[in-house]
């Protein structure tokens, strides 16, 4: 039954991709090299292949590190007005960073006209104002659920459609394990995590017209989530673990938590930091939702773009291998099987090579078809959130105040009013118009 | 032994219990370089687990990247190496001058010297890129090395190693034999303060085998990369959902530290010594 | 004297030029960049002093220079002392083997590549994992070590371990600095061994501890990698230490004039700190 609706849905995406998307352009340019930054790992193959497309463009690549270390060095190289790549991978929330900075080349001229190949929120992102171009979609991080199937079968918990069957699965498994169990984790140190889970339920955190900005990082919205996460804490269902540690890891391996919120680079993270633990018996769901009835929605943590940046004196032949690398199934098919990026690309939820259950991280998940519950979630992430130049030290002071809700010290709501009043008189101190809302 | 015994061995009790737990990461990192992915976050981490998996982690570190870790060794062997090497030589010679020497602006050199050590790195990462930018070395063997042999803390205590091991009474009778300038310092006064060119040797070979910042700023080829950067590239692979195996990452470190406890042995050898050897104490 | 005018500088001049061209003309060029307001790549204005004002009215710097404060004035004589107990230990041991044992488990922390640390620090300060942790609990007690009240204890304990290592080879080699002579002498003299420690050994490390002191003193200031590797496993604030607050406002938040003004005011608040510590270190060195 699922095959047959893959197959249907192969069909239909192609049919809509081969209807809208122009095939890739020719470069007809001068022999150049492009120098290219980015920390995905085995992009060596995808290279060679367009080299063989492309034998006029030459592309000379370095993973000098993924997120912050590519971040110094591409800052200091933009300072110094010199060093800096053609193209680099960054994520989408330090985008407007990049933006705001004067690093990046605006490239609509090149890449407007394959908007429709990639899923509509990823353009959103790269594409702030509608207008501008300042990147390809890459890769994304939209959320589900993920949970131990051996653990809801012992306690009998049915997988959460809304949050509040979610809060009751929590309260009746530590009923029943008195605790030495805790349902779920609160990644109270990744900002993106929790802003996520605010652009699930459709809310924002800053919006940018004309000149101004507003600022609303404690929105109705962004208090409805903490408030609840924060209820979980409170109750201990919620472990506050950071993620990626070893302490997370063990809890995780001696089934000490049973549920978790990742994003679709999640599981594949999941399988390799775990190894042989507790492998098969994870799952993967929709987000639990906020009400019933509704439209679907999911949020997005994490996920990469390539820039161009306005160092570079080869745009086209620059803005071309960020698309080759980004549309095209040669290109799309290796990303994932070396690098676990889940696609922008609409051409890329439904390649055959996504959906291979018998690898992982679909192998760690029991066999299950694990992209599948990612790529409706992509389908659902709303299109219009936005970030700001100083997501930066929103992101790097949110842990500031939510730590002192975890200790008890204040109220989840109080800790993200005084954030949203640290973070609004930075942006102020730093020029920019800005209002809190 | 008899006399003070009691003391002499509570002493070493002591300074025992207090070496074991300076010990304790490197223990950290043997015992969890025989660990595999699961056994790492689920076994106690200061105790072994069985079955070891210290052979599959060495070949998963070997087998990284078609085995660049080979280069990533060879090239940190290098940087440290020539930098220890040229730098203890320069802070031996810079030092030489400030202790024996009087001449003019050497107040000011001196606190010239000391006042640029008082600027923290991160404030001239910008400009040392800049200028090895001008001078065209970014991305070579050179933009390492270059901004390393300065080694202001090398010359002070090279400084003080000339005051206290090599006494003017010393010098001028070198003089009085028609030793040169050179000669005097290379032949005569050198070895007089191997102690110091061993420790600032240490330190520099050290440090800039543990050097991280300035390699991370002026390289992006993977094949220039010393240890350092290559292992920490790698490790924060894990947070992008690429697999990435902690073993090999731990045992690649382990590996990294072994250089270091051999440069340590064979240097140990020159200060048991002291300075004259066989000596009362 | 026959010696030529130029014989220091030619002493100096490998070092010296190397200096000049990466110290001297690059702190030049950051003093430069504090005269000025640039937002990114944007047109730079020339604002003199204007980054300066700014820096004294800069609340969460001149926090992070009362956390540092605090911090150097337990943690410093702490480590130095340790180092100095353990050199003068190390001297009078007549067990080589011994010797070779304790000087290395002393140093290996300083030798332990910081790359690893988040893995190392997350598993050691965990308050689930931890051994310390594990240790404790049939007391009842669990520490958090990277809470807010444990997090600069532990940032404490890191760095005495890394550097008290590097400060004990400092000590040790000067003691085996001392020439022979003078034990030979004092023991002629029927001196004892805590008098010869008192009145052979103190005096003759005293240059040496008082550059141990410069050093730590400069490096407390500087304080960059163990605090940043640690925010990978709880919160540590961008602005915890002076060192940590410049590095986030140059590389995280692009902001590298106002970075640069930072810098040269702490190097400024270093140097009038040192300048004592350099006072003692030339009147020790004039005795000799």
């Amino acid at each position: 039954m699922r095959k047959l609706w893959l197959i249907l849905a192969a069909v239909v995406a192609s049919v809509a991709f081969s209807q809208t998307v122009p095939a890739l352009p020719a470069y007809n340019g001068p022999a150049v090299t492009i120098t290219v930054w980015s920390w995905v790992p085995g992009l060596d193959k995808a290279v060679a292949a367009f080299e063989q497309a492309y034998p006029n463009i030459k592309v000379d690549v370095s993973n000098v590190g993924s997120g912050p270390n590519e971040y110094t060095k591409l800052l200091t190289a933009l300072k110094a007005g010199t060093g800096a790549p053609d193209v680099a991978q960054i994520e989408y929330d330090f985008l407007p960073n990049f933006i705001d900075f004067g690093g990046l080349a605006d490239i609509s001229k090149y890449a407007a006209p394959y908007e429709s190949a990639f899923v509509p929120w990823t353009w959103g992102q790269v594409s702030p104002d509608g207008k501008a171009v300042y990147a390809i979609p890459q890769d994304t991080g939209p959320f589900a659920l993920v949970y131990r199937e051996d653990l809801y079968k012992k306690y009998g918990l049915s997988v959460p459609k809304t949050w509040a069957e979610f809060e009751a699965n929590a309260q009746k498994l530590a009923q029943a394990t008195n605790g030495s169990v805790q349902y779920t984790d609160f990644y109270s140190t990744f900002a993106p995590w929790f802003m996520g889970l605010v652009w699930a339920d459709g809310g924002k955190l800053w919006t940018h017209s004309g000149n101004g900005w507003t600022q609303s990082l404690n929105s109705a919205s962004a208090k409805k989530v903490i408030d609840f996460w924060g209820n979980l804490v409170d109750k201990k269902y919620a472990a506050t673990l950071p993620d990626f540690t070893s302490e997370l890891n063990s809890a995780l391996a001696k089934g000490q938590i049973t549920t978790l919120i990742e994003a679709a680079w999640g599981p594949g993270s999941l399988a390799s930091r775990l190894g042989a633990e507790s492998a098969g018996t994870w799952r993967a769901a929709p987000l639990p939702q906020w009400g019933t009835g509704g439209t679907f929605a999911s949020g997005n943590w994490g996920g990469s773009s390539d820039v161009v940046t306005s160092q570079s004196k080869h745009a086209e032949a620059a803005t071309i291998f960020s698309l080759w690398l980004n549309t095209s199934p040669t290109a799309l098919a290796l990303n994932w099987e070396n690098g676990g990026l889940f696609p922008a690309a609409k051409a890329g939820l439904t390649m055959p090579a996504l959906h291979d259950t018998s690898k992982n991280p679909s192998k760690f998940f029991g066999g299950q078809d694990v992209a599948q519950v990612y790529a409706e979630a992509s389908a659902g992430v709303p299109t219009d959130f936005q970030w700001a130049p100083w997501f930066l030290y929103a992101n790097d002071n949110f842990n500031k105040y939510i730590a002192d809700a975890v200790a008890g010290k204040t109220t989840w709501s109080a800790a993200l009013d005084a954030w949203q009043q640290d973070v609004l008189n930075y942006a102020k101190g730093q020029g920019y118009q800005v209002s809190g809302q | 032994m008899r006399r003070g015994g009691i003391a002499a061995v509570s002493w070493r009790v002591l300074v025992l219990i207090l070496a074991l737990y300076f010990l304790l990461p490197f223990f950290w990192l043997v015992i969890s370089a025989t660990k595999s992915t699961g056994q790492l976050f689920t076994s106690f981490g200061l105790g072994f687990a069985s079955p070891w998996h210290l052979l599959d982690n060495i070949r998963g570190m070997l087998a990284f990247q078609d085995g660049v870790m080979g280069r990533w060794m060879l090239n940190t062997a290098l940087y440290s190496g020539g930098v220890a090497l040229a730098s203890t030589l320069f802070s031996a010679m810079a030092g030489y001058a400030f202790s024996k020497f009087e001449f003019p602006f050497k107040t000011v050199l001196n606190l010239m010297i000391l006042a640029s050590v008082l600027v923290p790195i991160t404030a001239l990462v910008l400009p040392i890129f800049l200028i090895l930018h001008d001078l065209g070395l970014i991305n070579t063997y050179w933009a390492v090395v270059l901004p390393l042999l300065v080694n202001p803390l090398g010359v002070y205590l090279m400084l003080i190693f000339w005051d206290q091991g090599f006494p003017k009474a010393l010098q001028d009778a070198a003089y009085l034999d028609g030793a040169s300038e050179w000669r005097v310092f290379w032949q005569v006064g050198l070895p007089l303060v191997r102690n110091g060119l061993v420790t600032v040797g240490l330190f520099s070979f050290v440090s800039t085998w543990n050097n991280f910042f300035l390699p991370l700023v002026v390289l992006s080829k993977g094949s220039l990369y010393p240890v350092t950067v290559g292992l920490a590239i790698w490790n924060s692979t894990a947070q992008t959902g690429a697999s990435v195996d902690y073993p090999a990452i731990l045992v690649g470190a382990l590996v990294s530290v072994l250089p270091l406890i051999v440069a340590f042995f064979t240097l140990q050898r020159y200060w048991q010594a002291g300075l004259t050897a066989g000596s009362v104490k | 004297m026959r010696r030529r005018w130029f014989v220091p500088y030619l002493f100096l001049a490998p070092f010296l030029s190397l200096f000049l061209l990466f110290y001297l003309v690059s702190i030049g060029y950051a003093v430069y960049l504090s005269l000025f307001v640039q937002r990114g790549i944007r047109p730079k204005i020339f604002t003199g002093l204007a980054n300066y004002a700014r820096v004294l009215h800069d609340d969460q710097f001149l926090s992070s220079l009362g956390t540092i404060a605090r911090f150097g004035i337990i943690q410093i004589p702490i480590m130095l002392l340790i180092a100095l107990a353990l050199a003068l230990y190390l001297d009078g041991l007549r067990n080589a083997r011994w010797r070779t044992f304790f000087s290395l488990s002393f140093f290996l922390p300083y030798a332990m590549p910081t790359v690893i640390g988040g893995l190392l620090w997350g598993y050691l300060y965990s308050k689930g994992l931890s051994p310390f942790n594990q240790a404790l609990a049939p007391l009842g007690l669990k520490i958090d070590f990277l809470g807010a009240r444990g997090l600069l204890w532990s940032l404490g304990n890191i760095i005495t371990w890394t550097w008290t290592g590097y400060n004990m080879v400092i000590l040790y080699s000067a003691l085996r600095g001392v020439p022979a002579e003078l034990y030979e002498a004092a023991r002629i003299d029927g001196a004892s061994n805590a008098q010869v420690v008192r009145f052979i050994k103190l005096p003759m490390v005293a240059p040496a501890l008082a550059l141990a002191a410069l050093f730590s003193i400069i490096g407390t200031l500087q304080i960059f990698a163990e605090p940043f590797v640690l925010r990978s496993l709880a919160f540590v604030p961008t602005n915890l230490m002076p060192n940590l607050y410049i590095y986030f406002t140059a590389f995280n938040y692009g902001n590298f004039n106002y970075a640069a003004a930072l810098a040269v005011v702490l190097a400024v608040i270093t140097f009038v700190l040192s300048i004592g510590m350099l006072a003692l270190l030339n009147r020790q060195r004039s005795r000799l």
